[in-house]
C-alpha cells in the first residue's frame, strides 16, 4: 500500500463536525430528482405530471447522449415538475405510495459477474440508470460509454467539511462494496482505492483492497488531486473516478437487480444544533433536516460541503451526487471596523490575524468579509492550489480568452476545490471563473 | 456605534443604484467600508471566505510605515534645529517636524484620493486601498524641503500615469509612489538633489545650513576620493555606522532609519504581507556586489570600491526601498523563484548606480523601477519552466 503525500491544500477550522452517530429519519412523503445539479446534461423529460412511476422508472434522459438515463428514486406519482428560467428543469417531485414498487432489472450473481462481457455490463449499468455515477477526469463529465479508461479511482474519503465517514457508510456493507470493486475491475484493468491513513486503519476488512493511503489537507483525497500526484504520463489523464458510497449504489443495482435508494448522509456545520450521519433516501426532501438547524438563526443551507456544495433551502431536495447537508450562519451583518480588529476569532489562511495562534474551532459564516477588489498578486491562491495551477495567472488568461495560455497553465487539472476563492483577499470568484472555463472548453471539445 | 450605523444606513440609499448620487458610489463605499465591513454574502461555493481583505492587507503596510512617519517628523525637525543652531529639545523639534511634514502628507492624500476617486467613479470601480499605501510611501521618500505644489504634481503623476492609465491597482507594472518620485526627481532637479534640500529651513536661515553642511552620507561618499576611505570621511562628517543605522541624519523624510526598515520588514514578513525572497535577495545582491567591488578595487581612485558592503545597507533609501517598495506585490513578479532574482538584481543595480554613476547619488529608486519593467519578463521564464514540468492535460 503506497502512501501519497499531498503537500498543498488547506483545512479550515470550522466547527460542527458530524458525529459518527447514525441517526434515523422518518420515511419522507415525497422524493425528487434535481436535474439542474447534474453537470453537462440537457434533460429530455420522459414523464409528465400525474404519471405513475416505480422505483427505477425512467424520468428523463440526456438529449445529447440519450443512453444516459435518469431513473426515479421512488415509487408513486409525479406530483410536480418545476421548470425554471429558460426552461431549466429544476426538479421532478414524486409523491410516494405507501407500498412502492420497483422495476426489476435482473440481478447478477458472483459467477454471472465473472462471465458477463464488459459490453453487457456497461449496457446493464446504463439500463439501471447509474452510469452517471462514473465520472471522467479531467472534465468531471459523466464517463464516456465507449471508452476504456486507463484507470478507475475509488475515493472513499472526502476531506471537504463535511462528508460522510467511510467507516459509517461502509458499516456492514463491505461485501457489497467488494462486489462493486469487482464490477469496476470489469470496466478497467486498473482500479485504485484511496483512503486517508486514519480511515485505512479503521477499515480492516478492506485492507487488502485499499491501494493507496492519502496524507494531506483538503482536498488531498480528491481523485483529481491524487491523479495529479501519481500520474506518470498524459495517457492517464482520462482516468475515471467514483465516490466510495456510489460504489455501493452500483453494486446494489447489479447484485439485487433494483434501483438503490439508500444514501448515508451527514448533517453538520457550525449552525447545526445536532450533527451526525443519517440513513436517508436518494432525493430526500431537505425539509426532513429542519430539526437539525439551530432555531432562530439565519442559516445558510448547503447541499454538499462548504466548498463545493450548492446553496439550497429546506424546500429543496438532495441531488444525485450529494451526500451532505451543511448548515452555516448567514453573514448578513456589517461588522464595525472589521479590518483593524486583532481577530483572535477570525479565521484566516493568512497570518494577519491573531487567530493564527488559536487552534480551536472558529466561527465561519457566509459573509465575504471584504469588498471585491482587483487582484493584488498576493499569491495566496497559488500557495493553496493542490494541483499547482497558479490561479492568479490562469484566471487572468481565462478572462483574456488566451486559450493556449490557460491550457498550458493547467486549467484542465483544476479540481474545482474552491480553495483559491476562499483565500483570495480581493474576493475574486477564482474557482467559479476557472470552473466555467473548464466546462466551456470541455463542451466545445466534446461537440467536435 | 449606533449613530454611525444609523448615519450610513440613512444615506446609503442615495448612493445605491437609482439613488441621486449613485455615480459616486465608489467614493461612498470607500468611506463606509472604513467603518463597516460589507454585508455581502456568497452565492456559490466556497460558501465561506477568508477574513483577510485587501483593506486589512494594505492597512498593515500603512501601520508598518507609521513609525517611519513619526521618526521622519522628528528627524526633520531635529536636522532643521541642528542646522539652525537651535536647542534640540523634543517638543519644539517635533512640532517643527509636524509643521513641515504633515502638509506634505495631507496634500499627498488629498490629491491622490481625488484622482483615485475620479477614476473609480468614471470606471465604476471600487477605490482600492493600495492608494493609501502609495500616498503614505510617497511623502516619506521626498526631501523635507519639497514645495507642496511639487508634492501634488508628483503624486498626480504617480497615481495617474503610474497606475490609473493602465487600469488602476492590480494592473500597474510600476510602483506608483516611485513613479511619482522619479518624475519630480527628473522634472525639478533643483529641488530634489544637491546638499541643501535635505534639511528643512525655517526662519529664512539659509546661512545656518551652509555652516553645518546638509550633505547626506551618499553625497559625501560620492565626493570622497581614494585613498581616503568613505567610512573615515563619514565619521569625520559626523555620520558613524550606528548613527546611519538608527537614522538620525539628513535625508528623505521617512527613509533614513535602517533600523525601522528592519523592524518593518520583519513585521511584514512575519505577517506574510511582504515577500522575504525579495528582501533577502536584495540584501544578498547588495552585499555580494559590494564585496565583488572590494575585490576589484586595486589602486583605483574610486573610493566607493573599497567601501564595506554593509554601509550600502544603512546609507540613503536602500533599506526603505527594499522593505516597502520592492515588495509591492503588484509590480513585483508573481513567481516565487522570480522574486529571488528580482530582489537580487535590485540590490546589484542599486550598488552599481551608486558606485559608477556620480550623477545619481541614490540608486534604489531607479533600480526598483527598472526591475519593475523586468518583472513580467522574469515571470515569463519562471512560468514557462513551471508549465514545462506539467504533464499536459489537453
Amino acid at each position: 500500500m503506497n502512501l501519497i503525500r499531498v503537500r498543498k491544500g488547506y483545512n479550515i477550522k470550522i466547527g460542527g463536525q458530524p458525529s459518527e452517530e447514525l441517526l434515523s429519519i422518518s420515511r419522507p412523503g415525497k422524493v425528487a430528482v434535481v436535474p439542474e445539479r447534474i453537470p453537462f446534461i440537457k434533460p429530455r423529460l420522459k414523464v409528465k405530471q400525474g404519471d405513475a412511476v416505480q422505483i427505477g422508472s425512467l424520468l428523463f434522459e440526456d438529449k445529447r447522449r440519450p443512453f444516459l438515463k435518469f431513473l426515479s428514486p421512488g415509487g408513486g406519482t409525479v406530483a410536480d415538475i418545476d421548470i425554471g428560467h429558460r426552461r431549466v428543469i429544476k426538479k421532478i417531485v414524486i409523491r410516494l405510495d405507501p407500498d412502492e414498487r420497483a422495476v426489476d432489472f435482473g440481478f447478477l450473481s458472483e459467477s454471472d459477474l465473472v462471465a458477463i462481457s464488459r459490453r453487457d455490463l456497461v449496457a446493464k449499468i446504463l439500463e439501471g440508470g447509474l452510469w452517471s455515477l462514473l465520472r471522467a477526469l479531467p472534465s468531471r463529465d459523466i464517463a464516456p460509454r465507449d471508452a476504456e479508461p486507463p484507470a478507475i479511482f475509488v475515493a472513499l474519503d472526502d476531506l471537504e467539511p463535511f462528508q460522510p465517514d467511510p467507516s459509517v457508510y461502509l458499516q456492514d456493507q463491505e461485501p457489497l462494496f467488494l462486489f462493486g470493486l469487482k464490477v469496476l475491475r470489469k470496466l478497467s484493468s486498473r482500479v485504485e482505492v484511496f483512503a486517508r491513513q486514519a480511515t485505512a486503519g479503521v477499515l480492516k476488512k478492506l485492507n487488502g483492497h485499499i491501494t493507496g493511503q492519502v496524507a494531506g489537507r483538503y482536498p488531498a483525497d480528491d481523485p483529481g488531486v491524487l491523479l495529479y500526484a501519481i500520474r506518470r504520463s498524459s495517457t492517464e489523464n482520462q482516468t475515471w473516478y467514483i465516490r466510495g458510497q456510489d460504489v455501493l449504489l452500483l453494486a446494489h443495482l447489479l447484485k439485487h437487480g433494483n434501483y438503490p435508494t439508500r444514501r448515508t448522509m451527514v448533517v453538520g456545520g457550525n449552525a447545526a444544533q445536532k450533527t451526525g450521519h443519517v440513513h436517508a433516501r436518494l432525493g430526500m426532501p431537505l425539509a426532513a433536516f429542519r430539526p437539525f438547524a439551530a432555531d432562530g438563526m439565519n442559516t445558510r443551507w448547503i447541499s454538499g460541503g462548504v466548498f463545493q456544495g450548492y446553496p439550497t433551502g429546506p424546500d429543496s431536495y438532495m441531488g444525485l451526487y450529494e451526500t451532505a447537508i451543511t448548515l452555516i450562519p448567514e453573514g448578513l451583518h456589517r461588522e464595525f471596523l472589521s479590518f483593524v480588529r486583532p481577530g483572535f476569532n477570525k479565521p484566516s489562511y493568512s497570518r494577519t490575524f491573531l487567530s493564527w495562534f488559536n487552534s480551536s474551532q472558529l466561527p465561519y459564516d457566509s459573509n465575504f468579509h471584504g469588498g471585491l477588489r482587483a487582484c493584488i498578486a498576493c499569491g495566496h491562491c497559488a500557495k493553496v492550489c493542490p494541483v499547482d495551477i497558479l490561479p492568479q495567472l490562469t484566471f487572468k488568461a481565462v478572462l483574456a480568452e488566451a486559450v493556449e495560455e490557460y491550457l498550458a497553465l493547467g486549467l484542465m487539472d483544476c479540481v474545482e476545490c474552491g480553495l483559491c476563492s476562499y483565500v483570495c483577499p480581493s474576493k475574486i470568484e477564482l474557482s467559479s471563473i476557472l470552473t466555467a472555463a473548464r466546462r466551456e472548453y470541455h463542451q466545445e471539445q466534446s461537440q467536435t | 456605534m449606533k449613530p454611525v450605523k444609523n448615519f450610513f444606513d440613512s444615506i446609503r440609499p442615495h448612493f445605491e443604484k437609482g439613488g441621486r448620487f449613485s455615480r459616486l458610489y465608489p467614493f461612498y463605499e470607500a468611506i463606509e467600508s472604513i467603518f463597516y465591513g460589507p454585508d455581502h454574502v456568497t452565492r456559490q461555493g466556497p460558501h465561506v471566505r477568508d477574513s483577510l481583505d485587501v483593506k486589512r492587507f494594505m492597512t498593515i503596510v500603512i501601520l508598518a510605515l507609521i513609525p517611519h512617519l513619526i521618526f521622519g517628523i522628528y528627524n526633520t525637525g531635529y536636522q532643521a534645529h541642528l542646522a539652525a543652531g537651535l536647542p534640540l529639545d523634543f517638543f519644539p523639534v517635533f512640532t517643527l517636524g509636524l509643521w513641515v511634514v504633515m502638509p506634505m502628507v495631507l496634500v499627498t492624500y488629498a490629491v491622490g484620493f481625488f484622482w483615485e476617486s475620479l477614476f473609480a467613479v468614471i470606471r465604476k470601480h471600487h477605490i482600492s486601498e493600495g492608494l493609501f499605501v502609495t500616498c503614505m510611501l510617497f511623502p516619506l521618500t521626498l526631501p523635507p524641503t519639497t514645495p507642496l505644489w511639487q508634492v501634488a504634481v508628483g503624486i498626480s503623476f504617480g497615481v495617474v500615469i503610474g497606475k490609473e492609465i493602465f487600469g488602476g491597482t492590480g494592473r500597474n507594472f510600476l510602483n506608483p509612489a516611485l513613479t511619482g518620485r522619479a518624475f519630480i526627481f527628473f522634472a525639478y532637479p533643483a529641488q530634489m538633489s544637491g546638499d541643501k534640500v535635505w534639511t528643512a529651513t525655517i526662519y529664512n536661515n539659509n546661512a545656518a545650513v551652509d555652516a553645518v553642511s546638509g550633505a547626506t552620507p551618499l553625497a559625501i561618499a560620492t565626493l570622497t576620493e581614494a585613498p581616503e576611505r568613505i567610512e573615515q570621511v563619514l565619521v569625520d562628517s559626523g555620520y558613524s555606522f550606528s548613527q546611519m543605522f538608527w537614522g538620525l541624519y539628513p535625508g528623505s523624510i521617512g527613509s533614513t532609519s535602517a533600523f525601522l526598515c528592519l523592524v518593518g520588514a520583519f513585521i511584514l514578513i512575519i505577517l506574510g504581507i511582504a515577500s522575504y525572497r525579495i528582501i533577502l535577495g536584495g540584501v544578498l545582491g547588495v552585499l555580494m556586489t559590494g564585496w565583488l567591488l572590494n575585490l576589484l578595487a586595486g589602486g583605483s581612485s574610486l573610493a566607493w570600491l573599497t567601501l564595506n558592503p554593509f554601509y550600502h545597507l544603512v546609507m540613503g533609501g536602500l533599506a526603505f526601498g527594499l522593505a516597502y517598495m520592492a515588495t509591492d506585490p503588484v509590480s513585483a513578479p508573481d513567481m516565487e523563484n522570480a522574486k529571488w532574482i528580482y530582489g537580487f538584481l535590485i540590490g546589484v543595480l542599486t550598488v552599481l548606480i551608486r558606485v559608477f554613476n556620480p550623477a545619481f547619488p541614490e540608486g534604489i529608486m531607479l533600480a526598483i523601477l527598472f526591475m519593475n519593467l523586468f518583472a513580467p519578463f522574469l515571470d515569463y521564464f519562471a512560468v514557462k519552466t513551471v508549465c514545462k514540468k506539467r504533464i499536459p492535460n489537453v
